[in-house]
């Protein structure tokens, strides 16, 4: 566990430096990587499935990403993605319903596949959530109610 | 906002050119199509027009702006390029746009600021070590050994090495995928072979990390959630098919090693 919160930040760094990440982003940017990767592992551990703890981990990755956009004043997509990519991207299930697929072990294959679709959609539904309440929040305080 | 502050530009055609230029610099580093609506939306209010009409999907930017005599002017541009990631282009377009919606700057100025931010490349140092580290993290993260994470971050700097000067040769992002997983899948199933400690499971897993479209997946669920829905479906298709060549080109490499008892 502690190999996997360690690497999700070092992984997540990784691609801050690929995406040419300004320097002062880059910690709080990889540390989003540990954090999503600490939530997912913790939902894991209440909710079995993969469902429910992939969308609370999107989820909590893309309130991080709006916090820190709102707090630096960036883009929230810069926050985001280093976030999401290591620990949540179906990198796995992706490629072992591709091995199998080979193998011709068609149910494992599908087994796979679902998983890895199970991930994707996971990702989609908890950021959406918190993208369409970061919108309606942005649009509530255009039109001059709250702050 | 500032519509009867700022004076229309005398050459309205050149404001426009010059926000056709931001907005293809924000699709090529990977801004949401939403986001760049929304900057050409606001940019071309502050600098004086009465309306804009802008229509952005990945692959085309369409712009009517209507000044305050009544006069309309559009402009097109076609992209070709699939467009890439960089994240310190992206953020100073946005600042600068934020800044101009705020307090326009002449367009000289702008123009300036422009070309000199679309200029800044990453260090090839960088994303090399950045590709490295990536790759061989996740190759960890899924379990490898430590040998593992190595020989990832080993085949993180090739991957880097051919997305760098290999996709630019490449017809698409289609070919380009199908064809280097096809090479990556044979090499690191050879070194498996050839090194039996290694586990070519892992070391394959990380480094589809870094092939995997992941940054035009999650802005093309975010254009279809809270943006544009067909924008966003033309990119979800998109980088689905870049997906799809991605396991096909692996898939080959297994059948093709398999067939010669690998």
């Amino acid at each position: 566990m502690i190999v996997q919160l360690l690497t999700s930040f070092t992984g997540a760094l990784g691609f801050c430096l690929v995406f040419h990440l300004r320097r002062r982003y880059m910690f709080a940017a990889s540390l989003g990587g540990l954090l999503t990767c600490g939530v997912y592992l913790a939902a894991a551990s209440i909710w079995s499935g993969i469902l429910l703890p992939t969308l609370t981990a999107a989820a909590f990755a893309a309130l991080y990403a709006e916090f820190l956009a709102w707090f630096m004043g960036a883009p929230a997509t810069l926050f985001l993605i280093p976030a999401l990519l290591i620990p949540l991207v179906p990198g796995r299930p992706l490629y072992y319903a591709m091995y199998y697929a080979v193998q011709q072990d068609m149910d494992l294959s599908a087994d796979f596949a679902r998983q890895t679709a199970l991930y994707a959609l996971g990702i989609a539904l908890g950021a959406s959530l918190v993208w369409a309440l970061a919108d309606m929040r942005r649009h509530l305080k255009q039109n001059g109610f709250g702050n | 906002m500032n519509a009867d502050k700022i004076p229309v530009p005398a050459q309205p055609e050149v404001l426009l050119h010059c926000l056709m230029d931001i907005a293809e610099a924000l699709l090529a580093v990977g801004a949401e199509v939403n986001r760049v609506e929304d900057t050409l939306t606001r940019m071309g209010t502050a600098y004086g027009a009465v309306r804009m009409n802008a229509f952005v999907i990945t692959s085309s930017i369409v712009v009517t702006m209507t000044l305050p005599s009544g006069r309309d002017i559009t402009q097109t541009r076609r992209i070709l390029t699939p467009g890439g990631t960089d994240f310190t282009v992206l953020e100073a377009l946005n600042d600068l746009s934020r800044r101009c919606c705020a307090d326009p700057i002449p367009l000289d100025e702008l123009r300036r600021e422009v070309a000199q931010i679309t200029a800044e490349a990453p260090k090839p140092l960088l994303v090399y070590l950045g590709s490295a580290l990536a790759a061989g993290s996740c190759a960890l993260f899924f379990g490898g050994s430590m040998t593992d994470g190595l020989v990832a971050a080993l085949f993180g700097l090739v991957i880097c090495r051919l997305q760098r000067h290999f996709g630019p040769q490449c017809p698409n992002r289609l070919v380009f995928n199908l064809l280097s997983a096809l090479a990556v899948g044979i090499s690191i199933t050879l070194c498996a072979f050839f090194l039996p400690e290694l586990h070519a499971d892992k070391i394959l897993i990380g480094d589809i990390m870094l092939l995997i479209p992941g940054l035009a997946m999650t802005n093309a669920v975010r254009d279809t959630m809270v943006g544009s829905p067909i924008s966003g479906a033309m990119r979800l298709i998109e980088t689905l098919l870049w997906a799809g060549a991605l396991a096909m080109g692996f898939m080959s490499a297994f059948l093709l090693m398999g067939g010669i008892g690998l």
